[in-house]
């Protein structure tokens, strides 16, 4: 396939998707349905912090995707990646949900100012005035500067994703200086990124247990995005294949390299995971362990071996060969359960401050997290269906289609 | 220097095989695939760069080195896993941190890095091992022609079967490929043995390395003026304290610290004052009872007497009457005797002496310690009881016990009835009398 063919306005048309068997509106009514049934069962069963708890969790898995895109989107501009352009546009659009995380999040800010203290244990009033070292943290831990970090987190990242995708775009209509001007700005896109995302998962979920801390958390969360976003990025390519886009563009070799990424970020979630884990239980301080004896009891230790299990051992044995990570389908498998697995894990940071004796899962739970889940992937696929899925503008894309691993 | 003079020089040749130079990686790629159609299997590739399809065309099958790094690697992890397991709990069990002996977080790290290392080295030296080096020399290399691999030549060695000859294959590589030259290669059998020079270097090396443990030895046999050289000064002259030694960081003067207050060391708790201390749950602090018999005079008849436990506070059996004989010869028979009359054989020997200081070591069949309390027998040979010093710290309470146990044995052997004897040995003693 020559780039001549591939730039030409009348070919890019089949770059395009023209309908998918679900709408992306029933996707959206679907998600408001959701959160309007979990909002019922919160308001008749009093539920309230399990309802903010399972909300930050449907907002954090939706969140860690479109984080794990931008991290993905940033860094093949940073190293001029090739082999990946043929996937890019679908990272990017990935990407484009971000400001309706930020719409979901506000709620969340809203209530804080209320002096509520469903969520976040050091906005509750009562709590902190008998909790020295809550007030102790008050300067960094207060509802004013709470939302105003998260509004420069949201901010800085809706506008990174708008950058590389209109910047791409722009590429694609012929722009010869976007492949440079996002190159440029991949470097300090990246040092924003990694402050952005330590600094708020810090705020959105260490700040729930307030009197803990590790400074590898962000790290930690940084880990779990890059899981979700590579198991994410199959299952989207294989969708959009089935609707008949992109079939001959991206190949098994692509698939490949991103079931590679996919398998290195299993082991460096374990990495991190075990080295925080290592040198808390090493030290054995009581305000560092009290985080993991929640976790290690009350049937939370049941949730943790299944994360030492599921998100580790099991997906690291079965995604080692390099036969099977050729094969779309037995990779596809895969995905859907790292994906389960990692909302197991944001399962397993959020839940216990809410529930430290029980570890089951409720029903509000469920409808929390398809709720925000279903919204994220309407506007999704909206943007799928609205935009050009591959990137025919970038120098580098023949390249990418000849792409063969050695 | 061409084929025909060396034939002449050295009829001592060997075929190498065909080599046939292609202009593009493509045409290399080709060739390879009509060859192996023609029924050649024994060929080798070489090109600048890697070349797509160059595998398959070759017929070269998956290679073995993946399962080779993931035996080897499995095998670093078990092996560092057992090893630390088997110090750690068998060979040098040492409590670290109030950790249990086998921590498995602990050995992660360990396991990891040597999962690690044991997989890097199956994959480099399998790696080499597959490719058949390290070879010295490769009589490719002494083609003129086959130099232009570094740079822009695509080559085929096609290595005749036994019973093909070279002649005909090039022939076959001729008719069937698009090569841009084919030669026939021979090279010169030499001998296989090493060259001199090489042994000779060893040697040499060998001698060289000798060097150090002579000098080495020689200091360690002879004597010095020079003071002595820290080779590291740090390990020699470390900022730390011995045990009873002095110090001028603390007030006080003393290296070692005491105790801090309000805490007690590891198993220190001793909260069952009947088992530790012999009397019955005291009204006060359990301080107090330690000081119990501690007055230098020995009165401690004189003052309140504590509650003493009346028999021993713990189930007493064979085993422990048997521990207890042990620990009676030990640490008590030196001055009471093996019978317990007080004449052991520090006593013997000290009235022999005539040691004017001396006290006979108490009967244990005398009758006030008859009808002591078991209690109070244990605070005597814990804390010392007149000129008998304190056992407590070298005796722990279950032996003590176990001693109580057995002299109360001892006691009874000394009074018995023939009642007490069992059924067997009654007539027995009955033909002494």
């Amino acid at each position: 396939m020559s780039t001549a063919a591939i730039t030409q306005s009348d070919q890019a048309e089949a770059y395009s998707l023209s309908s998918v068997f679900i709408p992306p509106t029933l996707l959206l009514r679907g998600g408001g349905v959701f959160l309007l049934a979990s909002l019922a069962v919160a308001g008749i069963s009093g539920t309230w912090s399990r309802f903010a708890h399972a909300y930050l969790l449907g907002l954090g898995f939706c969140l860690s995707i479109s984080l794990g895109a931008l991290f993905f989107v940033i860094l093949q501009h940073l190293t001029n990646a090739r082999w990946s352009v043929a996937v890019r546009r679908l990272a990017e659009l990935l990407t484009s949900a971000l400001p309706l995380l930020g719409i979901l999040f506000l709620p969340i800010i809203l209530s804080l100012f209320f002096g509520s203290g469903q969520l976040y244990e050091w906005n509750n009033a009562s709590v902190v005035a008998e909790d020295a070292l809550i007030q102790h943290k008050q300067g960094f831990l207060n509802a004013p500067f709470f939302a105003l970090r998260c509004l420069i987190y949201f901010a800085a990242w809706i506008f990174m994703a708008k950058f590389f995708l209109s910047k791409s775009i722009a590429q694609d209509a012929g722009d010869k200086d976007a492949t440079f001007v996002m190159r440029r700005y991949s470097g300090p896109s990246m040092i924003v990124f990694a402050l952005t995302l330590n600094f708020a998962s810090f705020d959105l979920f260490m700040s729930l247990d307030p009197h803990w801390f590790s400074t590898i958390y962000g790290v930690y969360y940084f880990a779990g995005c890059n899981v979700a976003f590579f198991a994410s990025l199959p299952l989207i390519i294989m969708f959009v294949q089935s609707q008949g886009v992109l079939r001959k563009e991206i190949t098994v070799e692509h698939f490949h390299d991103i079931a590679k990424l996919l398998f290195g970020f299993v082991f460096f979630w374990t990495y991190i995971a075990f080295s925080q884990y290592l040198l808390i239980w090493y030290a054995n301080i009581p305000e560092e362990t009290g985080w993991f004896a929640v976790r290690q009891s009350h049937g939370w230790q049941a949730v943790s071996l299944s994360l030492i299990f599921g998100h580790f051992a099991l997906p690291f044995l079965c995604l080692m060969s390099r036969a099977l990570r050729r094969n779309k389908g037995y990779i596809a498998m895969w995905c859907v359960f790292l994906l389960v697995m990692h909302a197991v894990d944001l399962y397993w940071l959020v839940m216990p401050s809410v529930s430290p004796t029980d570890a089951t899962p409720k029903l509000i739970d469920f409808l929390c997290v398809f709720g925000v889940l279903s919204l994220w992937l309407g506007i999704t696929l909206r943007n799928l269906l609205s935009h050009r899925l591959l990137n025919t503008g970038d120098p580098r894309l023949p390249l990418s289609l000849a792409f063969h691993n050695v | 220097m061409t084929d025909e003079a060396n034939k002449e020089d050295m009829p001592e040749r060997e075929s190498l095989g065909v080599l046939a130079e292609y202009r593009s990686p493509h045409e290399l790629v080709n060739a390879a695939k009509s060859l192996r159609e023609d029924g050649f299997t024994d060929m080798e590739a070489f090109s600048p760069f890697p070349v797509h399809g160059i595998d398959e065309a070759l017929g070269i099958k998956g290679s073995r080195l993946p399962w080779m790094v993931l035996t080897s690697g499995v095998f670093g992890g078990v092996v560092a896993l057992w090893f630390q397991w088997w110090t750690n709990t068998i060979d040098y069990p040492y409590i670290i941190s109030g950790k249990p002996f086998f921590s498995l977080p602990a050995n992660i790290p360990v396991t990891f890095e040597f999962t690690i290392l044991m997989s890097a080295f199956a994959a480099f030296f399998g790696m080499l091992l597959l490719n058949g080096l390290p070879r010295l020399a490769n009589p490719l290399l002494a083609n003129e022609r086959f130099r232009k691999v570094t740079n822009d030549g695509f080559f085929l060695l096609v290595k005749p079967s036994d019973k093909e000859n070279a002649s005909s294959v090039a022939t076959a590589v001729r008719d069937r490929t698009a090569a841009s030259s084919v030669e026939e290669l021979t090279f010169e059998k030499k001998s296989e043995r090493l060259p001199r020079y090489v042994g000779m270097a060893a040697a040499v090396l060998v001698s060289v390395a000798l060097l150090p443990p002579l000098m080495v030895a020689k200091a360690r046999a002879t004597t010095s003026d020079k003071p002595r050289f820290h080779n590291f000064f740090n390990m020699d002259f470390q900022p730390k304290f011995k045990a009873q030694t002095d110090s001028t960081l603390f007030a006080d003067g003393r290296a070692m610290r005491p105790r801090v207050e309000g805490t007690m060391p590891r198993g220190g708790l001793e909260l069952d004052s009947r088992f530790y201390f012999g009397v019955e749950e005291p009204d006060g602090l359990l301080h107090t009872v330690k000081q119990v018999g501690q007055q230098p005079d020995g009165s401690n008849e004189s003052g309140p007497q504590p509650n003493y436990v009346k028999t021993v506070p713990v189930p007493v059996d064979e085993e422990m009457l048997s521990r207890g004989r042990t620990q009676f010869n030990i640490h008590c028979s030196a001055c009471h005797g093996k019978a317990g009359y007080g004449n052991g054989l520090v006593s013997q020997r000290a009235i022999e002496l005539e040691q004017g200081t001396w006290v006979p070591p108490t009967s244990l069949h005398s009758p006030h310690l008859l009808d002591q309390p078991d209690g109070q027998i244990f605070n005597s040979i814990t804390n010392g009881v007149r000129k008998m010093s304190a056992y407590g710290h070298q005796v722990p309470p279950e032996d003590r016990w176990a001693i109580i146990a057995y002299i109360r044995a001892l006691q009874r052997s000394q009074n018995a009835s023939l009642e007490d004897v069992p059924e067997d040995y009654r007539q027995k003693l009955r033909e002494f009398n």
